[in-house]
């Protein structure tokens, strides 16, 4: 800076700026910066870590994580992990899912995707029954008014790698009742079979067996 | 006599009077009606408590005294205990269903037979009138209404209302056999999930067709019969 600068200065405190001067002295700071070599990597972590050094050292960025709010939000994250367990299987969740709209209210037969069922009559009075899953299952059942409600009964089949689970048996002639349980806890229906119905206890199937009843 | 004799004595006491009640399956009393065809169901007694099934085998007695089917009873009555429901939800469906039974008989006359009787007393508890059952009866003799019955009883859960499905059936169902009664299912089943309005728009496009849409006569309709549209209103309105 020259001696002209300097005493361009106001004695009052007040600064002024003479426009000359500024335009020489920017002049000479950018061709300073272009002389000056690259930093390497090595500089820039150090200039890094002296950065994060003096801001952890200030009190203001440490009393930030002293704050209460972070405390409460980790506890209601661990919460929310807790309960919706996005680590488990699919099907765990599915189950929870149809456990919590059965306690609401909703019918636990009432699966996001519809299931397709088909039933077929063979000779002598032989049934197939078939479920095609879109989640799903370890275990499907037949449960129905031939085998006296009871899952343990008549398991059904998985076919293949697929999600399609059978069973056949014999039936006598006329209309028969039944459902379908999966893994022993939610019961389901073929939405398109004929469906009968009873408030009190829940949907349900119904086959005709052709014969003299 | 010691304390623990008295105990021992008490306990095989309690257990020779709750034996025959948590041991045994017992044969269902039967009706004396003369229809019923199906084996005798068993009711088994140990999947429920001691009081439930005390109570239960007086109403299945009750039902054969009055001349109703038994088996339809002993199945609610496993159905709920499947379905996990509590005894005195079981209890009540069985009552409600006994009493049931006995208006559809009131219903179809005394030659109905055990199925045609189950399938009435399912269908007025989902909401079918009296008078469809009337007309399913003088649509079907004594011992063919099963799939007439099954078929309303269906449709109305679907959403029609029963005027339009007695309707329906008598329009499609008479003199005609049981296949295009369950075509008429089929047809509503597949557009009543398309949405409000659907299922009563195949059930108009199935009977203008007469059971027969876009194929041979008594067979029912292998695609839906409405396509992805809108039901189709009168105009007016």
């Amino acid at each position: 800076m020259s001696d002209e600068g300097i005493r361009s200065l106001p004695t009052d405190g007040e600064l002024t700026v003479d426009p000359v001067l500024a335009d020489a002295l920017s002049r000479q700071l950018a061709a300073s910066y272009a002389t000056v070599p690259a930093a390497t990597a090595a500089e820039l972590a150090a200039c890094t870590r002296a950065v994060l050094q003096a801001a952890t050292r200030d009190r203001a960025v440490r009393g930030a994580f002293r704050r209460r709010w972070w405390w409460g939000g980790a506890a209601a994250a661990v919460l929310v992990l807790a309960v919706a367990r996005p680590w488990h299987p699919r099907h765990v969740q599915q189950e929870a899912h149809a456990a919590m709209q059965e306690a609401m209210g909703a019918p636990a037969t009432a699966p996001s995707v519809a299931p397709v069922g088909v039933v077929s009559e063979g000779p002598g009075g032989v049934v197939h029954f078939a479920l095609r899953l879109p989640a799903g299952a370890r275990a499907v059942s037949l449960v129905g008014d031939f085998n006296g409600w009871d899952a343990a009964a008549t398991p059904m089949a998985r076919t293949g790698a697929s999600a399609e689970w059978s069973a056949q048996l014999p039936l006598t002639p006329g209309r028969h009742v039944y459902a379908f349980v999966i893994d022993g806890t939610r019961w389901l229906v073929d939405p398109m079979a004929p469906q009968v119905p009873d408030a009190d206890l829940g949907p349900a199937n119904a086959v005709i067996v052709e014969g003299a009843f | 006599m010691p304390v623990a004799a008295w105990v021992i004595l008490w306990q095989l006491a309690a257990a020779v009077s709750q034996a025959p009640l948590a041991s045994e399956t017992v044969e269902t009393p039967q009706p004396p009606a003369s229809r019923v065809a199906q084996p005798p169901v068993p009711f088994d007694a140990t999947r429920f408590d001691s009081l439930t099934a005390t109570t239960l085998r007086g109403l299945f007695e009750d039902a054969a005294e009055m001349g109703l089917p038994v088996r339809p009873l002993v199945n609610r009555a496993l159905e709920g205990s499947a379905r996990r429901a509590s005894s005195e939800r079981i209890l009540r469906v069985v009552r409600e269903f006994a009493a049931a039974l006995y208006e559809a008989r009131q219903l179809l006359g005394p030659g109905s037979t055990e199925g045609e009787l189950d399938a009435a007393a399912t269908a007025l508890r989902a909401g079918v009138d009296e008078r469809t059952l009337g007309a399913i009866r003088d649509m079907r003799p004594a011992g063919t209404a099963v799939t007439a019955l099954v078929v309303v009883t269906d449709l109305v859960q679907r959403g029609v209302p029963a005027p339009q499905a007695r309707e329906a059936l008598t329009a499609v169902g008479r003199s005609r056999p049981d296949d295009v009664l369950l075509g008429l299912q089929a047809t509503v089943a597949k557009n009543a999930s398309r949405g409000p309005g659907m299922a009563m728009d195949a059930l108009q496009r199935y009977v203008r067709s007469n059971g027969t849409p876009g194929s041979s006569a008594g067979t029912p309709a292998p695609t839906p019969a409405t396509p992805d549209r809108k039901p189709a209103r009168p105009p007016g309105q």
